[in-house]
């Protein structure tokens, strides 16, 4: 089974090309069996490969199927590795994408653009599929570029709104620094080791870089600089709250469950080199725990439901590169996993919510759900309590391994962490409560199909008891075996089950009973002001905007008449004029002619005695 | 003469026979078809004689004709290139009122000529050839008697043929009356053996060049080229460019290989001069032309001077990588000129000419195949990869690089990228929407052999971009027997 590794991607992409190339003339009940039947053709051969993976001694499974480019000594091959890592990553791609794909067919029905969204989607699970598989950088940044291109197409689907367009290209441009930076470190990492295979990178860097060097600092670095601008961590954030312009299963499969973690995987898959490079490793894990309290504080502030649902993707992100950072590496990628269950949970019954209620997105405009919407309300209770991680949800036992991991290397990391839990508490249940108690002010225009229901179930099943999916990565990670040292019932280990516990009840207070008034605390002249501060995402766009915006379209001004083009303006003139004069030669007349024949013969013969 | 010899002369004989099969034809019987069946039969009858050539090759039949694998190469080439003027020949003139076949006949003489100046090896052949050739070259731009324009063409022709020719033969008398030869070996030999400079001989060779200058329209004698071009009919036209002019430039590389005139330095400045002269002048020319003949008649200067730079490039390196790289240039600018030709000719009827570049306009959307050819054609001349054109001009690069001819190889650079201006200007109005003022009233499912040429030429145009391997080889070999 496990040989039949390449078709996993190839089935969405070959979905792909047929509704790029007849999506027009398919009728639309057929769209979405392409559509989704490809990501789920992809689900299942995924399982039958992870059955038999699992089973096995899970060594690493290499593929081989040609060239890509062979050069004098440069070879990219189209190679796939697959080990307990790309194992888990594909159960997440194929089979989150999977339900997300059944969820779109109810949810997007109504579309015009049906089988374009169905071939966007497919594209971008082809290529995530490619990043997570390929045994080489250049193949994995292939797949890199290919979500960043099926993120940009889906954010701005509907490109009738040039906002939406604004946001598409904010994510594009953003995401592309740190390509740039990524594509940087490929090249130095050629450069210096001669092999573009993730595997003998990762060898030949222990073998020839001494550890902290500046070589493995810098390619590091610049990794990590990739890594930062796909996963939407600190400084280059600023896009994933705006790329919740997108249909809300994009949101959920993107920029939620899969795409956003490349990020994560990619630091995780060549772990080797930032074991070489402790200065950057820690960066991450600094960068993760700033990232999670700022998206955490800004979650706190939003109204919108689905910038809520961005900021906490963020954050969870944000415990990750904590993880990260602090040498858990399973524990980041089983934080990948669980996330990936209640975050796609989460997002799929905002898309209903969003779907029944009028395309409402503020939430204090909805407000008793609990009964007209059951489903969706269990699925956000369950999608909430595992975002916050409570005892028993897949989250929890997440969460808890990466902040009983950081407490180990620095207390400060863990307590950055237990904070952010506590807010994380505190956004989810507000969420819970705004929405689904209290009065209701409108009725449910419309309930959702099995299609859409069937997803939120599982996934909910999912998010629940997910934890204990939990991949062995031993085989891939070194010395991840520290979960087994007994922490049971520790200071530690209490304060961060009560974490989540806390903001719960701070969110029962102001949100559910009424006892405190976020409201009253807003009519202080220094908590709007916070309360502004945080709703614009803690002041980023504006930073850049005046930072590196402005002078650039200043100088760009300077620049308008096009200086630099003068010079070409100015040579086509001069030939438009000697043409204009040589014109003047081609008269008709056989008379001048022939006396410029003579006239001819006569420069030559003077040029030929004269030299 | 031995039997060695005749097996060596067979093209000639052939192709001789041939003209007279059609004129003999035509006497008995008049008829389009017909009489195209025989010349076609007759050209494939002499492809096979270049063959048997082949086996003897190289001869010297009598001191006027060398047959070497240079000149057999050609003779194969030039051949081909009728065949195709044929194909086109046909599509065009076959609904013409009058009497066609005689046109068949002169491009059957007109090719003997061709034949006899790509093998000769002695003035006397040299002149006789170039006269056959013109001579039947002014009848066929003539053709469409009732016409004004390729009257008025035949006549200039005509005329400025005459004064070339007069330089021509100045310029001979002048060499004979210094050296006393007339065989291109013994001269050579005369001017190996005399020390320093002669200035008589010096002056006989260029009143040569400026003799060939006119015949190849290269600057200062090029002013005919565009009225000739745009009076000529369109497949007559593609003769003088390729056929005509490949026959006269194999001419001028013979003489100058075997004669060693490149001993007189002097020279490499003259010809320096016109090749600049005719790469800038043909491309400037060409930038803001309207009528699509016209527009290739000044982009032929430009290329024939390209070819230019690169037979100055022979007298200071190696001369083997020189020719090669003008024997490859000839072959792609065949290729191209007469696709090019080939498409204005099939839009074209002696009537009206599709010369006027809105003619041209939005055929993309009408024609696609035929724009998609004409697109590639221009592609190639204008040397993008992928395309013959390119090869021959990476070629034209490389010689002149290797012969740090620093100043021609800025004049090329300048000329090429004035001429992808006019060249993309008819592929964007080709491209752009809306009627054509003039469009030829024929069923377009009509001139199937016009078609199928065409589709052959850009098989090869694409083929010898992508693979020029086979054909460099065979290049290669050839250009070895010259020199």
């Amino acid at each position: 089974m496990i040989e039949l590794l390449g078709w996993v991607p190839l089935f969405p992409f070959l979905g792909f090309l047929i509704l790029v190339f007849a999506g027009e003339r398919l009728s639309k009940p057929i769209i979405p069996w392409v559509g989704a039947g490809s990501v789920g053709i992809s689900a299942l051969l995924t399982a039958l490969i992870g059955a038999e993976f699992l089973r096995g001694t899970m060594e690493p499974y290499r593929m081989f199927s040609g060239y890509w480019m062979a050069l004098d000594d440069m070879s990219v091959p189209f190679g796939f590795y697959l080990d307990a890592l790309s194992m888990t990553m594909l159960f997440v791609v194929s089979g989150v994408g999977f339900l997300i794909h059944v969820y779109s067919a109810g949810f997007m029905e109504s579309d015009p653009g049906y089988a374009r969204f169905f071939a966007y989607m497919n594209l971008f699970v082809s290529a995530m599929l490619v990043l997570v598989l390929a045994d080489n950088l250049v193949l994995l940044y292939l797949g890199w570029e290919g979500v960043g291109l099926g993120s940009y197409l889906l954010i701005g689907f509907w490109y009738e709104d040039p906002d939406n367009g604004h946001a598409a290209r904010k994510a594009f441009v953003m995401t592309r620094i740190g390509d740039t930076s990524m594509a940087l470190g490929l090249f130095l990492l050629f450069t210096h080791l001669h092999t573009f295979d993730i595997q003998f990178l990762m060898i030949r860097a222990g073998n020839e870089w001494t550890p902290g060097t500046w070589l493995p600092v810098v390619s590091a670095a610049l990794l990590l600089g990739g890594a930062l601008g796909k996963s939407a961590q600190l400084p280059l954030q600023t896009w994933l709250p705006d790329a919740m312009a997108g249909p809300t299963p994009v949101s959920a499969l993107i920029h939620a469950a899969t795409m956003v973690t490349a990020g994560v995987y990619l630091i995780a898959r060549t772990h080797d080199l930032f074991l070489l490079a402790p200065s950057v490793q820690f960066a991450v894990g600094i960068i993760g725990a700033i990232t999670l309290l700022i998206a955490g504080f800004s979650a706190l502030a939003q109204t919108d439901i689905k910038r809520i649902l961005a900021y906490s993707t963020i954050s969870q992100i944000g415990y990750m590169f904590l993880a990260l950072g602090v040498g858990a590496w399973s524990a980041a990628i089983f934080h990948l996993l669980t996330h990936a269950f209640f975050k796609a949970l989460l997002f799929l019954a905002a898309g209903a919510v969003i779907f029944c209620f009028h395309h409402e997105h503020n939430i204090f405009k909805m407000g008793g759900l609990r009964k007209p919407m059951p489903l969706t309300f269990w699925s956000f209770m369950i999608g909430c309590a595992a975002l916050s991680a409570l005892p028993f949800t897949s989250g929890f036992y997440s969460k808890h391994e990466i902040l009983l991991a950081a407490f180990e290397v620095s207390p400060v990391l863990w307590a950055a962490g237990c904070l952010g839990a506590l807010i994380t508490g505190i956004y989810s249940f507000r969420l819970v409560f705004v929405v689904f108690f209290g009065t209701q002010s409108q009725s449910v225009e419309k309930g959702i199909g099995w299609r859409m229901a069937a997803p939120l179930v599982l996934l909910g099943i999912l998010a629940l008891f997910g934890g204990l999916l939990q991949i062995p990565m031993d085989s891939v990670f070194p010395g991840s075996a520290n979960t087994d040292t007994d922490h049971a019932f520790n200071l530690v280990s209490a304060l961060t089950i009560a974490a989540p516990f806390a903001g719960l009840l701070i969110a029962v207070l102001f949100y559910l009973s009424g006892t405190f008034s976020a409201q009253r605390l807003a009519n202080y002249g220094w908590a709007r002001l916070v309360r502004q501060f945080f709703l614009s995402g803690c002041g980023f766009d504006a930073i850049y905007a005046n930072l590196l915006v402005r002078p650039f379209v200043s100088i760009a001004k300077l620049n308008k008449n096009d200086v630099v083009d003068l010079l070409y303006l100015g040579i086509a003139w001069l030939s438009r004029e000697f043409h204009r004069i040589a014109r003047t030669s081609q008269t008709g007349r056989v008379r001048w002619y022939a006396s410029s024949m003579a006239l001819g013969a006569v420069f030559i013969l003077a040029i030929g005695l004269l030299s | 003469m031995n039997g060695n010899q005749l097996i060596g002369l067979a093209p000639i004989i052939t192709l001789s026979t041939a003209s007279i099969a059609v004129m003999l034809g035509i006497a008995i019987k008049r008829n389009f078809v017909l009489t195209c069946s025989i010349t076609a039969f007759g050209i494939i009858i002499s492809l096979l004689a270049v063959a048997v050539a082949c086996q003897e090759s190289p001869i010297q039949a009598t001191l006027l004709i060398r047959m070497d694998n240079y000149a057999l190469f050609f003779m194969a080439l030039l051949l081909l290139a009728s065949l195709a003027v044929l194909g086109f020949c046909y599509d065009y003139f076959k609904n013409f009122e009058g009497d066609n076949e005689e046109l068949l006949l002169l491009l059957l003489t007109a090719l003997l000529g061709a034949f006899v100046l790509v093998s000769s090896s002695h003035f006397a052949s040299f002149f006789l050839g170039l006269e056959t050739l013109s001579i039947s070259l002014f009848a066929l731009i003539s053709y469409p008697l009732n016409q004004t324009r390729p009257l008025e063409a035949a006549i200039k022709y005509l005329i400025l043929s005459g004064v070339s020719s007069a330089f021509l033969l100045m310029g001979m008398a002048l060499i004979y009356a210094q050296s006393g030869e007339l065989y291109f070996k013994d001269i050579g030999n005369f001017i190996a053996n005399q020390p320093g400079m002669n200035i008589m001989m010096l002056s006989g060779v260029i009143l040569i060049v400026a003799g060939l200058g006119f015949k190849l329209s290269l600057a200062p004698f090029h002013l005919w080229t565009p009225d000739v071009y745009q009076g000529a009919p369109a497949p007559i036209t593609a003769f003088i460019a390729t056929v005509s002019k490949g026959a006269v430039f194999v001419v001028l590389l013979r003489y100058f290989v075997s004669s060693h005139n490149y001993v007189y330095t002097p020279l490499v400045t003259v010809f320096s001069v016109i090749a600049v002269l005719s790469i800038l002048g043909g491309n400037l020319l060409a930038l803001l032309q309207n009528n699509v003949k016209r527009l290739l008649a000044y982009s032929s200067i430009a290329h024939i001077g390209y070819l230019l730079a690169a037979f100055i490039a022979a007298a200071s390196i190696a001369p083997s990588l020189a020719i090669e790289s003008v024997t490859f240039y000839l072959l792609a600018y065949f290729i191209t000129t007469i696709g090019a030709f080939g498409v204005v000719s099939l839009l074209s009827t002696p009537e009206t000419e599709a010369d006027d570049i809105s003619s041209y306009r939005g055929l993309f959307w009408r024609r696609p195949w035929l724009a998609a050819v004409f697109t590639l054609m221009l592609l190639s001349l204008a040397g993008i990869p992928l395309t013959a054109g390119f090869i021959g001009k990476f070629y034209i690069f490389t010689s002149a690089a290797d012969s740090r001819l620093w100043g021609l190889l800025f004049a090329i650079i300048i000329g090429s990228g004035l001429g992808l201006y006019y060249y993309l200007r008819i592929i964007v109005v080709m491209s752009m929407s809306g009627e054509a003022t003039v469009i030829k009233s024929v069923n377009p499912d009509k001139d199937r052999i016009s078609k199928a040429t065409l589709a052959v030429l850009t098989i090869l145009l694409v083929w010898f971009g992508i693979y020029p391997g086979f054909l460099i080889n065979v290049i290669q070999s050839v250009s070895l027997s010259l020199g």
